[in-house]
Protein backbone atom coordinates (compact mmCIF):
# COMPACT_ATOMS: atom_id res chain seq x y z
CA UNK A 1 0.00 0.00 0.00
CA UNK A 2 1.37 3.12 -0.76
CA UNK A 3 0.73 6.89 -0.12
CA UNK A 4 2.01 7.65 -3.51
CA UNK A 5 -0.81 8.08 -6.44
CA UNK A 6 1.60 7.57 -9.11
CA UNK A 7 1.32 3.71 -9.60
CA UNK A 8 -1.30 1.44 -8.06
CA UNK A 9 -0.57 -1.53 -6.96
CA UNK A 10 -1.74 -3.95 -9.33
CA UNK A 11 0.51 -1.87 -11.97
CA UNK A 12 3.73 -2.58 -9.73
CA UNK A 13 2.89 -6.06 -9.46
CA UNK A 14 3.22 -6.33 -13.20
CA UNK A 15 6.62 -4.30 -13.05
CA UNK A 16 7.72 -6.75 -10.60
CA UNK A 17 6.73 -9.37 -12.59
CA UNK A 18 8.05 -8.07 -15.55
CA UNK A 19 4.82 -7.84 -17.72
CA UNK A 20 5.28 -4.27 -18.69
CA UNK A 21 6.66 -2.98 -21.69
CA UNK A 22 10.12 -1.66 -21.95
CA UNK A 23 9.27 2.21 -22.09
CA UNK A 24 6.41 1.07 -18.85
CA UNK A 25 8.96 -0.64 -16.77
CA UNK A 26 11.55 2.05 -17.27
CA UNK A 27 9.73 5.00 -16.17
CA UNK A 28 8.15 2.82 -13.28
CA UNK A 29 11.92 1.87 -12.55
CA UNK A 30 12.62 5.79 -12.85
CA UNK A 31 9.63 6.90 -10.69
CA UNK A 32 10.64 4.11 -7.89
CA UNK A 33 14.56 5.07 -7.58
CA UNK A 34 13.14 8.48 -6.18
CA UNK A 35 9.58 7.65 -4.51
CA UNK A 36 10.37 5.94 -1.35
CA UNK A 37 6.54 4.75 -1.00
CA UNK A 38 6.57 2.82 -4.56
CA UNK A 39 10.34 1.39 -3.39
CA UNK A 40 8.40 0.22 0.03
CA UNK A 41 5.56 -1.14 -2.07
CA UNK A 42 7.72 -3.14 -4.68
CA UNK A 43 9.37 -4.75 -1.37
CA UNK A 44 5.80 -5.31 0.16
CA UNK A 45 4.25 -6.85 -2.61
CA UNK A 46 7.70 -9.09 -2.87
CA UNK A 47 6.79 -10.07 0.44
CA UNK A 48 3.44 -10.91 -0.08
CA UNK A 49 4.76 -13.18 -3.50
CA UNK A 50 7.28 -14.65 -1.37
CA UNK A 51 5.28 -15.76 1.72
CA UNK A 52 2.67 -17.02 -0.54
CA UNK A 53 4.73 -18.98 -2.68
CA UNK A 54 5.27 -21.03 1.27
CA UNK A 55 1.60 -21.73 2.00
CA UNK A 56 1.53 -25.27 2.77
CA UNK A 57 0.13 -27.89 0.71
CA UNK A 58 -2.48 -29.34 3.40
CA UNK A 59 -2.06 -33.44 3.72
CA UNK A 60 -5.30 -35.22 2.19
CA UNK A 61 -7.33 -37.05 4.75
CA UNK A 62 -6.41 -41.12 4.95
CA UNK A 63 -9.81 -41.99 3.35
CA UNK A 64 -9.44 -40.25 0.04
CA UNK A 65 -7.52 -43.00 -2.03
CA UNK A 66 -9.80 -46.07 -0.67
CA UNK A 67 -12.62 -43.74 -1.70
CA UNK A 68 -11.63 -43.15 -5.27
CA UNK A 69 -10.50 -46.68 -5.98
CA UNK A 70 -14.18 -47.49 -4.37
CA UNK A 71 -15.58 -45.58 -7.10
CA UNK A 72 -13.64 -46.66 -9.71
CA UNK A 73 -14.28 -49.76 -8.51
CA UNK A 74 -17.94 -49.41 -8.47
CA UNK A 75 -17.81 -47.81 -11.74
CA UNK A 76 -16.26 -50.14 -13.40
CA UNK A 77 -18.04 -52.83 -12.36
CA UNK A 78 -21.02 -51.09 -13.85
CA UNK A 79 -19.19 -50.54 -16.51
CA UNK A 80 -18.77 -54.32 -17.48
CA UNK A 81 -22.18 -54.75 -17.07
CA UNK A 82 -22.82 -51.59 -19.20
CA UNK A 83 -24.60 -51.89 -22.94
CA UNK A 84 -21.39 -51.23 -24.49
CA UNK A 85 -20.07 -54.28 -23.09
CA UNK A 86 -23.21 -56.88 -23.20
CA UNK A 87 -24.46 -55.35 -26.61
CA UNK A 88 -22.66 -57.64 -28.92
CA UNK A 89 -23.68 -60.40 -26.73
CA UNK A 90 -27.51 -58.98 -26.77
CA UNK A 91 -26.88 -58.78 -30.47
CA UNK A 92 -25.43 -62.68 -30.81
CA UNK A 93 -28.51 -63.27 -28.90
CA UNK A 94 -30.82 -61.85 -32.07
CA UNK A 95 -28.56 -63.06 -34.60
CA UNK A 96 -28.85 -66.62 -33.13
CA UNK A 97 -32.43 -66.25 -33.28
CA UNK A 98 -32.04 -65.19 -36.99
CA UNK A 99 -30.09 -68.24 -37.58
CA UNK A 100 -32.64 -70.11 -36.16
CA UNK A 101 -35.28 -68.30 -38.57
CA UNK A 102 -33.24 -68.59 -41.52
CA UNK A 103 -32.28 -71.84 -40.94
CA UNK A 104 -34.06 -74.20 -38.85
CA UNK A 105 -37.32 -72.48 -39.46
CA UNK A 106 -37.85 -72.41 -43.10
CA UNK A 107 -39.47 -76.01 -43.06
CA UNK A 108 -42.05 -74.57 -40.43
CA UNK A 109 -42.47 -71.36 -42.78
CA UNK A 110 -43.09 -74.05 -45.38
CA UNK A 111 -45.65 -76.04 -43.44
CA UNK A 112 -49.40 -75.33 -42.38
CA UNK A 113 -50.04 -71.85 -42.16
CA UNK A 114 -53.40 -72.02 -40.04
CA UNK A 115 -50.97 -71.17 -36.73
CA UNK A 116 -52.47 -69.35 -34.07
CA UNK A 117 -51.41 -65.73 -33.70
CA UNK A 118 -48.17 -65.36 -31.63
CA UNK A 119 -47.98 -63.33 -27.91
CA UNK A 120 -45.27 -62.52 -26.36
CA UNK A 121 -44.71 -64.21 -22.97
CA UNK A 122 -43.10 -61.71 -21.22
CA UNK A 123 -44.46 -58.64 -20.90
CA UNK A 124 -42.87 -57.26 -17.65
CA UNK A 125 -39.77 -55.15 -18.55
CA UNK A 126 -37.71 -53.39 -16.70
CA UNK A 127 -40.14 -50.42 -16.60
CA UNK A 128 -41.15 -51.87 -13.67
CA UNK A 129 -37.38 -51.53 -12.11
CA UNK A 130 -37.62 -49.00 -8.59
CA UNK A 131 -37.03 -45.33 -9.35
CA UNK A 132 -33.37 -45.26 -9.17
CA UNK A 133 -31.52 -41.89 -7.87
CA UNK A 134 -28.11 -42.13 -8.86
CA UNK A 135 -27.47 -41.18 -12.42
CA UNK A 136 -25.04 -44.10 -13.22
CA UNK A 137 -26.76 -46.79 -11.74
CA UNK A 138 -30.04 -45.03 -13.86
CA UNK A 139 -27.59 -45.37 -16.46
CA UNK A 140 -26.67 -48.81 -16.04
CA UNK A 141 -30.21 -49.97 -15.27
CA UNK A 142 -31.78 -48.32 -18.49
CA UNK A 143 -28.55 -50.51 -20.83
CA UNK A 144 -30.17 -53.21 -18.34
CA UNK A 145 -33.18 -52.88 -19.68
CA UNK A 146 -32.35 -52.25 -23.29
CA UNK A 147 -29.84 -55.58 -23.29
CA UNK A 148 -33.41 -57.81 -21.41
CA UNK A 149 -35.76 -56.24 -24.36
CA UNK A 150 -33.18 -57.42 -27.18
CA UNK A 151 -33.61 -60.90 -25.48
CA UNK A 152 -37.39 -60.44 -25.13
CA UNK A 153 -37.66 -59.37 -28.96
CA UNK A 154 -35.92 -62.61 -29.88
CA UNK A 155 -37.89 -64.60 -27.34
CA UNK A 156 -40.97 -63.29 -29.42
CA UNK A 157 -39.69 -64.35 -32.81
CA UNK A 158 -39.29 -67.82 -31.85
CA UNK A 159 -42.33 -68.10 -30.16
CA UNK A 160 -44.21 -66.66 -33.07
CA UNK A 161 -42.59 -68.76 -34.99
CA UNK A 162 -43.31 -71.89 -32.46
CA UNK A 163 -47.29 -71.01 -32.46
CA UNK A 164 -47.63 -71.79 -36.20
CA UNK A 165 -46.92 -75.60 -35.33
CA UNK A 166 -49.16 -75.73 -32.08
CA UNK A 167 -51.88 -76.01 -33.69
CA UNK A 168 -51.27 -79.71 -35.12
CA UNK A 169 -50.56 -80.43 -31.51
CA UNK A 170 -52.61 -82.62 -29.24
CA UNK A 171 -54.00 -81.00 -26.33
CA UNK A 172 -51.59 -82.98 -23.88
CA UNK A 173 -48.41 -81.56 -26.17
CA UNK A 174 -49.70 -78.04 -25.82
CA UNK A 175 -50.12 -78.51 -22.31
CA UNK A 176 -46.62 -79.54 -22.08
CA UNK A 177 -44.92 -76.92 -23.62
CA UNK A 178 -47.25 -74.10 -21.63
CA UNK A 179 -45.85 -76.35 -18.54
CA UNK A 180 -42.48 -75.89 -19.93
CA UNK A 181 -42.63 -72.10 -20.74
CA UNK A 182 -44.23 -71.16 -17.75
CA UNK A 183 -41.39 -72.92 -15.48
CA UNK A 184 -38.89 -70.62 -18.04
CA UNK A 185 -40.52 -68.14 -17.40
CA UNK A 186 -41.10 -68.27 -13.88
CA UNK A 187 -37.19 -68.64 -13.70
CA UNK A 188 -37.29 -65.37 -15.68
CA UNK A 189 -39.58 -63.49 -13.33
CA UNK A 190 -37.29 -64.75 -10.23
CA UNK A 191 -34.26 -62.92 -11.71
CA UNK A 192 -35.98 -60.23 -12.71
CA UNK A 193 -37.31 -59.35 -9.19
CA UNK A 194 -33.36 -60.54 -8.10
CA UNK A 195 -32.20 -57.63 -10.30
CA UNK A 196 -34.74 -55.18 -9.46
CA UNK A 197 -34.18 -55.82 -5.56
CA UNK A 198 -30.41 -55.36 -6.48
CA UNK A 199 -29.90 -52.15 -8.93
CA UNK A 200 -26.37 -52.46 -10.64
CA UNK A 201 -25.56 -55.34 -9.10
CA UNK A 202 -24.50 -57.96 -11.89
CA UNK A 203 -25.61 -61.29 -9.91
CA UNK A 204 -28.95 -60.67 -10.43
CA UNK A 205 -28.72 -59.33 -14.28
CA UNK A 206 -26.13 -62.43 -14.98
CA UNK A 207 -28.91 -64.64 -13.64
CA UNK A 208 -31.42 -62.65 -15.92
CA UNK A 209 -29.46 -63.22 -18.81
CA UNK A 210 -28.98 -66.73 -17.98
CA UNK A 211 -32.79 -67.17 -17.55
CA UNK A 212 -33.53 -65.56 -21.60
CA UNK A 213 -30.57 -67.29 -22.73
CA UNK A 214 -32.01 -71.05 -20.97
CA UNK A 215 -35.44 -69.66 -22.76
CA UNK A 216 -34.26 -68.95 -26.42
CA UNK A 217 -32.03 -71.66 -26.61
CA UNK A 218 -35.13 -74.12 -25.35
CA UNK A 219 -37.58 -72.26 -28.22
CA UNK A 220 -34.86 -72.84 -30.95
CA UNK A 221 -34.66 -76.02 -29.81
CA UNK A 222 -38.53 -76.79 -30.18
CA UNK A 223 -38.94 -74.79 -33.84
CA UNK A 224 -36.01 -76.68 -35.12
CA UNK A 225 -38.09 -80.29 -33.36
CA UNK A 226 -41.39 -79.25 -34.13
CA UNK A 227 -41.81 -79.41 -37.62
CA UNK A 228 -44.12 -82.56 -36.98
CA UNK A 229 -46.43 -82.87 -33.72
CA UNK A 230 -44.92 -84.17 -30.90
CA UNK A 231 -41.50 -83.41 -32.49
CA UNK A 232 -40.42 -80.49 -30.06
CA UNK A 233 -40.47 -82.81 -27.22
CA UNK A 234 -37.70 -85.28 -27.84
CA UNK A 235 -34.66 -85.59 -26.11
CA UNK A 236 -32.42 -82.77 -27.55
CA UNK A 237 -34.29 -79.90 -26.93
CA UNK A 238 -33.27 -78.15 -23.62
CA UNK A 239 -35.64 -78.19 -21.14
CA UNK A 240 -36.20 -76.37 -17.90
CA UNK B 1 13.76 -9.11 -16.11
CA UNK B 2 14.66 -6.50 -14.08
CA UNK B 3 15.84 -6.94 -10.09
CA UNK B 4 12.47 -6.15 -8.97
CA UNK B 5 11.54 -9.14 -10.75
CA UNK B 6 13.92 -11.37 -10.54
CA UNK B 7 13.31 -11.03 -6.73
CA UNK B 8 9.30 -12.20 -6.91
CA UNK B 9 10.26 -15.23 -8.50
CA UNK B 10 7.63 -18.32 -8.07
CA UNK B 11 8.38 -21.50 -6.20
CA UNK B 12 8.70 -24.77 -8.26
CA UNK B 13 5.58 -27.07 -8.54
CA UNK B 14 5.12 -29.11 -5.22
CA UNK B 15 6.99 -32.36 -5.36
CA UNK B 16 5.89 -35.32 -6.31
CA UNK B 17 4.88 -37.27 -3.14
CA UNK B 18 5.16 -41.55 -3.59
CA UNK B 19 4.11 -43.73 -1.92
CA UNK B 20 3.02 -42.52 1.35
CA UNK B 21 -0.09 -44.26 2.38
CA UNK B 22 0.00 -47.25 0.50
CA UNK B 23 0.28 -48.87 4.22
CA UNK B 24 -2.51 -46.77 5.77
CA UNK B 25 -4.36 -47.27 3.01
CA UNK B 26 -4.39 -50.79 3.47
CA UNK B 27 -5.42 -50.49 6.96
CA UNK B 28 -8.91 -48.81 6.21
CA UNK B 29 -11.74 -50.85 7.01
CA UNK B 30 -13.27 -49.47 3.59
CA UNK B 31 -14.47 -51.73 1.35
CA UNK B 32 -12.80 -54.84 2.67
CA UNK B 33 -10.41 -57.04 1.81
CA UNK B 34 -10.60 -56.77 -1.78
CA UNK B 35 -9.07 -52.69 -1.36
CA UNK B 36 -6.69 -53.56 1.29
CA UNK B 37 -4.97 -56.41 -1.01
CA UNK B 38 -5.20 -54.29 -3.75
CA UNK B 39 -3.64 -51.64 -2.25
CA UNK B 40 -0.58 -53.76 -0.97
CA UNK B 41 -0.58 -54.78 -4.93
CA UNK B 42 -0.26 -51.39 -6.20
CA UNK B 43 1.90 -49.86 -3.74
CA UNK B 44 4.73 -51.91 -5.69
CA UNK B 45 4.24 -49.84 -9.10
CA UNK B 46 4.94 -46.61 -8.94
CA UNK B 47 7.19 -45.18 -12.52
CA UNK B 48 9.33 -42.27 -12.33
CA UNK B 49 7.93 -40.25 -15.12
CA UNK B 50 4.55 -38.76 -16.10
CA UNK B 51 4.33 -40.46 -19.35
CA UNK B 52 5.57 -43.81 -18.19
CA UNK B 53 3.29 -43.86 -15.35
CA UNK B 54 -0.18 -42.86 -18.13
CA UNK B 55 1.36 -46.16 -20.32
CA UNK B 56 1.13 -48.11 -16.86
CA UNK B 57 -1.91 -47.53 -16.08
CA UNK B 58 -3.48 -47.78 -19.77
CA UNK B 59 -2.09 -50.73 -19.66
CA UNK B 60 -4.03 -51.36 -16.32
CA UNK B 61 -0.65 -52.25 -14.26
CA UNK B 62 -1.23 -53.05 -10.71
CA UNK B 63 -0.64 -49.87 -8.29
CA UNK B 64 -0.33 -47.16 -11.31
CA UNK B 65 -3.27 -45.41 -10.28
CA UNK B 66 -2.32 -45.47 -6.93
CA UNK B 67 0.78 -44.12 -7.85
CA UNK B 68 -0.22 -41.54 -10.04
CA UNK B 69 -2.82 -40.61 -6.73
CA UNK B 70 0.66 -40.21 -4.48
CA UNK B 71 2.53 -38.56 -7.10
CA UNK B 72 -0.50 -35.75 -7.31
CA UNK B 73 -2.56 -35.90 -4.16
CA UNK B 74 -1.39 -32.78 -1.98
CA UNK B 75 -1.68 -30.69 -5.03
CA UNK B 76 -4.65 -31.72 -6.27
CA UNK B 77 -6.40 -31.45 -2.81
CA UNK B 78 -4.95 -28.06 -1.59
CA UNK B 79 -6.03 -27.01 -4.71
CA UNK B 80 -9.63 -28.06 -3.41
CA UNK B 81 -9.10 -26.62 0.23
CA UNK B 82 -8.22 -23.36 -1.54
CA UNK B 83 -11.34 -23.16 -4.03
CA UNK B 84 -13.53 -24.73 -1.98
CA UNK B 85 -12.50 -25.10 1.46
CA UNK B 86 -11.91 -28.29 3.59
CA UNK B 87 -15.39 -29.09 4.16
CA UNK B 88 -16.01 -30.24 0.90
CA UNK B 89 -12.58 -30.33 -0.19
CA UNK B 90 -12.17 -33.83 -0.23
CA UNK B 91 -15.70 -34.61 -2.25
CA UNK B 92 -14.08 -32.36 -4.56
CA UNK B 93 -10.42 -33.82 -4.57
CA UNK B 94 -12.58 -37.65 -5.60
CA UNK B 95 -14.18 -36.45 -8.20
CA UNK B 96 -11.16 -34.09 -9.56
CA UNK B 97 -9.76 -38.48 -8.88
CA UNK B 98 -12.35 -39.97 -10.89
CA UNK B 99 -12.50 -37.64 -13.89
CA UNK B 100 -8.66 -37.88 -14.03
CA UNK B 101 -8.82 -41.99 -14.07
CA UNK B 102 -11.48 -41.72 -16.42
CA UNK B 103 -10.20 -39.37 -18.41
CA UNK B 104 -6.73 -40.60 -18.85
CA UNK B 105 -7.50 -42.81 -21.81
CA UNK B 106 -8.19 -39.62 -23.64
CA UNK B 107 -5.28 -37.42 -22.58
CA UNK B 108 -3.27 -37.00 -25.46
CA UNK B 109 -0.38 -35.44 -24.13
CA UNK B 110 0.00 -32.12 -25.60
CA UNK B 111 0.13 -30.82 -22.23
CA UNK B 112 1.88 -31.26 -19.44
CA UNK B 113 0.53 -34.21 -17.56
CA UNK B 114 0.06 -31.94 -14.36
CA UNK B 115 -1.22 -29.10 -15.98
CA UNK B 116 -4.10 -31.45 -17.56
CA UNK B 117 -5.22 -32.30 -13.88
CA UNK B 118 -4.92 -29.16 -12.67
CA UNK B 119 -7.53 -28.30 -15.09
CA UNK B 120 -9.27 -30.93 -14.35
CA UNK B 121 -9.32 -30.56 -10.77
CA UNK B 122 -10.22 -26.61 -10.80
CA UNK B 123 -12.71 -27.70 -12.88
CA UNK B 124 -14.09 -29.93 -10.65
CA UNK B 125 -13.62 -27.53 -7.96
CA UNK B 126 -15.28 -25.28 -10.25
CA UNK B 127 -18.44 -26.81 -10.66
CA UNK B 128 -18.98 -27.99 -7.11
CA UNK B 129 -19.19 -24.03 -6.14
CA UNK B 130 -21.87 -23.98 -8.96
CA UNK B 131 -23.92 -26.60 -8.12
CA UNK B 132 -23.47 -25.33 -4.25
CA UNK B 133 -24.62 -21.90 -5.34
CA UNK B 134 -27.60 -23.30 -8.15
CA UNK B 135 -28.28 -25.45 -4.74
CA UNK B 136 -28.62 -22.08 -2.88
CA UNK B 137 -26.47 -23.73 0.45
CA UNK B 138 -23.95 -21.47 2.46
CA UNK B 139 -20.53 -21.62 1.77
CA UNK B 140 -18.70 -23.63 3.73
CA UNK B 141 -17.07 -22.36 6.73
CA UNK B 142 -13.93 -21.20 5.60
CA UNK B 143 -11.28 -24.07 6.15
CA UNK B 144 -8.17 -21.34 7.06
CA UNK B 145 -10.11 -19.60 9.85
CA UNK B 146 -11.03 -23.03 11.53
CA UNK B 147 -7.76 -24.19 11.83
CA UNK B 148 -6.48 -21.28 13.05
CA UNK B 149 -8.90 -21.89 15.94
CA UNK B 150 -8.10 -24.99 16.22
CA UNK B 151 -4.69 -24.38 17.49
CA UNK B 152 -2.65 -21.62 18.12
CA UNK B 153 0.26 -20.55 16.02
CA UNK B 154 3.23 -18.13 16.03
CA UNK B 155 5.54 -16.24 14.06
CA UNK B 156 5.24 -16.55 10.54
CA UNK B 157 2.18 -19.50 10.80
CA UNK B 158 -0.12 -16.66 11.95
CA UNK B 159 1.11 -14.23 8.89
CA UNK B 160 0.50 -17.82 6.75
CA UNK B 161 -2.78 -18.29 8.39
CA UNK B 162 -3.90 -14.90 8.11
CA UNK B 163 -2.79 -15.01 4.25
CA UNK B 164 -4.77 -18.27 4.12
CA UNK B 165 -8.22 -16.17 5.38
CA UNK B 166 -7.27 -13.60 3.17
CA UNK B 167 -7.25 -15.67 0.06
CA UNK B 168 -10.47 -17.76 1.31
CA UNK B 169 -12.22 -14.32 1.08
CA UNK B 170 -11.32 -13.25 -2.45
CA UNK B 171 -13.53 -13.98 -5.24
CA UNK B 172 -13.17 -17.08 -6.49
CA UNK B 173 -11.45 -15.52 -10.28
CA UNK B 174 -8.63 -13.94 -8.41
CA UNK B 175 -8.23 -17.09 -6.01
CA UNK B 176 -7.69 -19.73 -8.52
CA UNK B 177 -5.51 -17.57 -10.44
CA UNK B 178 -3.21 -16.30 -7.57
CA UNK B 179 -3.17 -19.63 -6.35
CA UNK B 180 -2.21 -21.33 -9.40
CA UNK B 181 0.60 -18.96 -10.13
CA UNK B 182 1.80 -18.13 -6.84
CA UNK B 183 0.98 -20.50 -4.19
CA UNK B 184 1.38 -23.81 -7.04
CA UNK B 185 4.02 -22.00 -8.56
CA UNK B 186 2.92 -22.56 -12.60
CA UNK B 187 3.43 -20.15 -15.25
CA UNK B 188 0.73 -17.98 -16.83
CA UNK B 189 0.91 -20.28 -20.04
CA UNK B 190 0.05 -23.28 -17.72
CA UNK B 191 -2.69 -20.85 -16.34
CA UNK B 192 -3.75 -19.83 -19.13
CA UNK B 193 -4.19 -23.68 -20.30
CA UNK B 194 -6.10 -24.71 -17.55
CA UNK B 195 -8.27 -21.62 -17.23
CA UNK B 196 -8.80 -21.83 -20.72
CA UNK B 197 -8.08 -18.00 -21.29
CA UNK B 198 -5.65 -15.81 -22.67
CA UNK B 199 -2.04 -15.59 -20.94
CA UNK B 200 -2.43 -11.91 -20.58
CA UNK B 201 -5.66 -12.21 -19.19
CA UNK B 202 -4.28 -14.30 -16.83
CA UNK B 203 -1.50 -11.63 -15.79
CA UNK B 204 -4.06 -9.15 -15.54
CA UNK B 205 -6.17 -11.16 -13.07
CA UNK B 206 -2.94 -12.12 -11.18
CA UNK B 207 -2.02 -8.63 -10.26
CA UNK B 208 -5.82 -7.36 -9.88
CA UNK B 209 -5.61 -10.08 -7.15
CA UNK B 210 -2.34 -9.68 -5.55
CA UNK B 211 -3.36 -5.68 -4.95
CA UNK B 212 -6.77 -7.50 -3.66
CA UNK B 213 -4.95 -9.42 -1.32
CA UNK B 214 -2.78 -7.33 -0.12
CA UNK B 215 -5.54 -4.47 0.42
CA UNK B 216 -7.38 -7.13 2.04
CA UNK B 217 -4.51 -7.80 4.68
CA UNK B 218 -3.97 -4.41 5.20
CA UNK B 219 -7.22 -4.19 6.32
CA UNK B 220 -6.83 -7.32 8.25
CA UNK B 221 -3.70 -5.08 9.84
CA UNK B 222 -1.38 -6.80 8.33
CA UNK B 223 1.67 -4.86 7.85
CA UNK B 224 4.70 -4.66 5.45
CA UNK B 225 7.14 -5.14 8.54
CA UNK B 226 4.84 -8.44 9.40
CA UNK B 227 5.46 -9.30 5.51
CA UNK B 228 8.73 -8.80 4.97
CA UNK B 229 9.37 -10.33 8.38
CA UNK B 230 6.94 -13.90 7.43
Amino acid sequence: MTACRAYTTERLSAFADGDLSAAEAAAVRAHAATCPDCTAALADLRALVSNTARLDAPEPPPTLWPSIAGALDKHERRGWFSIANWRPFAVGALAGAAVVLAIVALPALRGPRNGVPAGSPIAETAATSPAVADPLLHEAEAEFAEAAAAYERSIEKLRGLLARQEARWSPQERTRMAERLGRLDDAIARSRELARRTPGDSAGNEQLFAAYQQKIAFLAAAVHRGGEAGEWDKAGARTP
Amino acid sequence: MDNASAAMSVKPPTKPMLGATAQLTAQLPIDGLRLKARAAAEAKVQPDNDAALVDAIRRGDAGSREALYHRFKRRVYALAVRIVGTVDAEEVAQEAFIRIFRGLTKFRGDAALATWIYRLAVNAALSHRSRRAAAAQPEAPDAVDAQAGAEPVRGDAVLRVRIERALARLPVGYRTVIVLHDVEGLEHEEVAQILGCHVGTSKSQLHKARARLREMLAADGITAAALENG
